[in-house]
């Protein structure tokens, strides 16, 4: 058995064509995965496609040209010129005629490549005595019959472009994600851009000879998007897209001589393929990963709950008080309680489960979101026995900036209307920089910065004051600074900026 | 604008005229920004605000007229404006962390064949520490909260170091509680000096956040305090026909009506 499958990856490679190939498709893998990627997060993948076709045009004038004048055949060089010249007209013309008429880019892009392909077309066979291209080599590609001059139009261009890649990064990552700030900072962002469109029309240039002019657009995106689904960082999916782009040759290689198929058929096959596995089950972009997330999905309000109760609880608790208490199903507690101790939200203590650093933290602030509450839902004239009530279904409206606002527009109070005390927003520790609004009796701190709307309060930065307790039903602030008594209204308390000096009372 | 007469403005817009058909989108624009001064810019939709920012920023090249940053032309300055784009403007799936995003703001500084120096990732650090977002800036942009997400853009300002900050409706689409964050963030930028051209499409909210006001479509209609720009006829005059406006308006200058700490 392991004879058979040593037999089947080793016999390849001793025929010098499959070597050729594996090397000529590695090296235009290679190139296409990483502008590709450039290719996709620009939106141009279409562009891809009009290039691959235009070419042809290119190849057909610069082998007409070398023949006629020179009566040389199949010049490579030319023919290579050509297809970037060729390319570029392309471009040029796209972009003429979606500007000067209310013809949209995409049906431009589709008019114009279709144009120039047919050219092409036409050129090859009305001059069909002089000029010898294949079309069907052309259209289908021949992996396998990569000639040494393919290989090394691959080599030259893939270093070119990768240089200017990699040279380059800065230039095209900014270009592609805000061309507005990359102007304003004085990158050339037309020129970022033809350089990119020349890149692409070099690499379907190398690529065309060995997958063809219909499966190149494929090499091109497919890997990349494949590895898009992987990765957060630019540099990366780079990385995984060349990678991505080797494997399919190199597995498309081995299918089309096992099963003798044509080679570009099963590279793209074997390319496609790939791309539906990571589609399913990439780890976070992937289907399966979203469909475990939402079934592994422990409610929030649960959770917080849990929280909750732990936190006025002394001591620690068994899971049984904890599903006893908390209303919800038993499993869903549990499996609640479990994802809680891997967060380290809770930990496991002597006698049962107990709230972590982390978990008080995340409890302080329901407990925070539940007072406001109260004290809102006391303004708004509910009856005092049933705050409590409406509060605990309220208090899972708690997004951080939502809070932030409510104790802004209640005036920052203090306390509850059941005299309990509000947590503060944040653990008030030293170096801690906040509004004066948000200070609590007794703390000291550092003024940092006093913005326009408090000018007329008195104080400047770089004062040290103490926070006393607040006058006139919480509307007044007083701060000391040394033996001064410094009042304030909410407005200015707002506009001053203070830092929590540590080595208070 | 009385200004000390050598000081020269931080902005100053002459004569101009951008189109993209042939209609100019802006026409005859001309208006000078004293340093340190929160401006906005209101108009109908259509009226060439975004152009405007876009103008200024050098992203578009006007047909005729030239903008002067500090008595400079844009090429000079490179580095010294600032840009925020509109939310709906950014691709946030893109692959990119919230430190690359604020990095890039060093990238006019950084010569093409250099990585970024120590001094670049300490700008960064503290920028990201003054929008309050150092602890999220290993995440994916997409992977943040509207709030966030627009103070990442903030922190790539701030990086930069720019003397003037040019955002595109940075108040479209966003609760109120992120509003007030991001008021906090101008006020400090401002505080420290900065000059600041914000679009903004909210009238009623416009007279009090801003020193002043620039009132567009097509072409500039007013530019001075929101006292001199606010007035009934020259809104109706721009926003033809729009009267709902008006009544909310006439709501908020009722005195003590509108404004907020």
């Amino acid at each position: 058995m392991t004879d058979f499958l040593r037999q089947a990856l080793l016999a390849p490679l001793g025929e010098t064509f499959f070597i050729k190939s594996l090397v000529g498709g590695m090296m235009t893998a290679v190139v296409c995965g990483v502008v590709g990627c450039l290719v996709i997060l620009r939106k141009m993948s279409f562009l891809g496609d009009a290039l691959s076709h235009a070419m042809l045009a290119g190849v057909a004038g610069g082998y007409l040209f070398m023949k006629l004048a020179f009566g040389l055949e199949a010049h490579a060089p030319a023919m290579l010129v050509g297809s970037v010249l060729a390319a570029v007209l392309t471009v040029g013309l796209i972009g003429f005629v979606s500007n000067i008429s209310r013809i949209k880019e995409d049906t431009a892009i589709g008019i114009i490549y279709t144009g120039v392909f047919a050219a092409g077309v036409v050129l090859v066979s009305a001059f069909s005595e002089y000029v010898h291209i294949d079309l069907m080599h052309f259209i289908m590609g021949d992996v396998l019959g990569v000639a040494d001059a393919d290989l090394w139009v691959a080599a030259i261009a893939g270093s070119i472009v990768l240089s200017v890649i990699i040279l380059f990064f800065r230039f095209f990552h900014i270009t592609s994600f805000d061309p507005i700030l990359a102007a304003a900072i004085g990158i050339p962002v037309g020129l970022v851009g033809y350089a990119l469109t020349v890149s692409v029309s070099l690499v379907v240039v190398s690529a065309v000879s060995m997958v063809g002019v219909i499966l190149v657009v494929g090499l091109l995106i497919t890997p990349a998007a494949t590895a898009y689904l992987l990765s957060d960082r630019l540099e990366k999916m780079m990385l995984l897209s060349a990678l991505f782009g080797v494997s399919s040759v190199v597995g498309g290689l081995y299918l089309c001589v096992w099963f003798n198929t044509s080679g570009g058929g099963a590279i793209m096959l074997f390319c496609t393929i790939q791309f539906l596995v990571v589609l399913f089950v990439a780890p976070r972009y992937g289907i399966l990963a979203g469909w475990f997330r939402r079934r592994r999905q422990v409610p929030q309000q649960v959770m917080e709950d849990v929280l909750g109760f732990v936190l006025r609880q002394e001591g620690a608790v068994t899971p049984e008080k904890v599903t006893a208490a908390v209303t919800g199903e038993r499993s869903v507690i549990l499996r609640a309680l479990r994802q809680m101790l891997s967060a380290e939200l809770l930990s496991s203590q002597d006698h049962g489960l107990g709230l972590t650093e982390k978990g008080r933290r995340e409890a302080l602030k329901l407990l925070r979101a539940h007072r406001l509450w109260e004290a809102y839902l006391h303004r708004t004239g509910v009856a005092p026995e049933r705050v409590h009530e409406i509060a605990h279904q309220l208090e899972h409206l708690n997004d951080p900036d939502s809070v932030h606002l409510m104790d802004h527009l209640l005036g920052h109070p203090l306390e509850d209307p059941h005299g309990s005390r509000i947590p503060a927003e944040v653990s008030h520790e030293p170096g801690k920089k906040l509004r004066a609004s948000e200070l609590r009796p007794e703390e000291r701190a550092a003024v940092l910065e006093v913005t326009e709307k408090g000018r007329d309060c008195g104080l400047q930065a770089g004062d040290v004051v103490i926070c006393g307790p607040r006058r006139n039903e919480g509307r007044t602030w007083v701060l000391h600074r040394d033996k001064e008594e410094i009042h304030l209204e909410h407005r200015q308390a707002d506009a001053v900026w203070v830092a929590i000096l540590g080595g208070n009372g | 604008m009385s200004t000390k007469a050598d000081a020269p403005p931080a902005i100053d817009v002459r004569n101009l005229t951008i189109s993209y058909g042939p209609r100019p989108a802006l026409l005859d624009v001309s208006f000078t920004v004293a340093p340190g001064l929160l401006v906005g810019v209101i108009g109908p939709n259509g009226s060439g605000k975004s152009t405007l920012i876009k103008g200024i920023v050098g992203f578009i090249e006007p047909d005729f007229g030239e903008v002067r940053i500090f008595g400079r032309t844009m090429d000079e300055v490179r580095g010294e404006v600032a840009y925020v784009p509109q939310r709906g403007e950014v691709d946030w799936d893109y692959p990119i962390t919230v430190r690359q995003v604020a990095m890039m703001g060093r990238y006019g500084y950084i010569p093409w064949w250099k990585n970024p120096q120590p001094r670049d990732h300490e700008m960064v650090g503290q920028a990201l520490e003054m929008v309050r977002i150092a602890d999220l800036q290993h995440r994916q942009i997409g992977q943040l909260s509207g709030g966030q997400q627009q103070r990442v853009f903030m922190a790539r300002a701030l990086a930069q170091g720019a003397r003037i900050l040019l955002m595109d409706e940075p108040f479209a689409g966003v609760d109120a509680a992120t509003e007030r964050a991001i008021l906090d963030v101008l006020e400090a930028a401002k505080t420290r000096g900065r000059t600041l051209v914000v679009v903004h499409h909210d009238l009623v909210t416009a007279a009090e956040y801003f020193d002043r006001l620039v009132l567009l479509n097509q072409r500039m209609f007013a530019y001075g305090t929101p006292e001199q720009v606010l007035v009934p006829s020259l809104l109706s005059e721009v926003y033809e026909g729009s009267i709902r406006s008006f009544e909310m308006l006439a709501a908020a200058e009722q005195p003590g009506e509108g404004r907020e700490s």
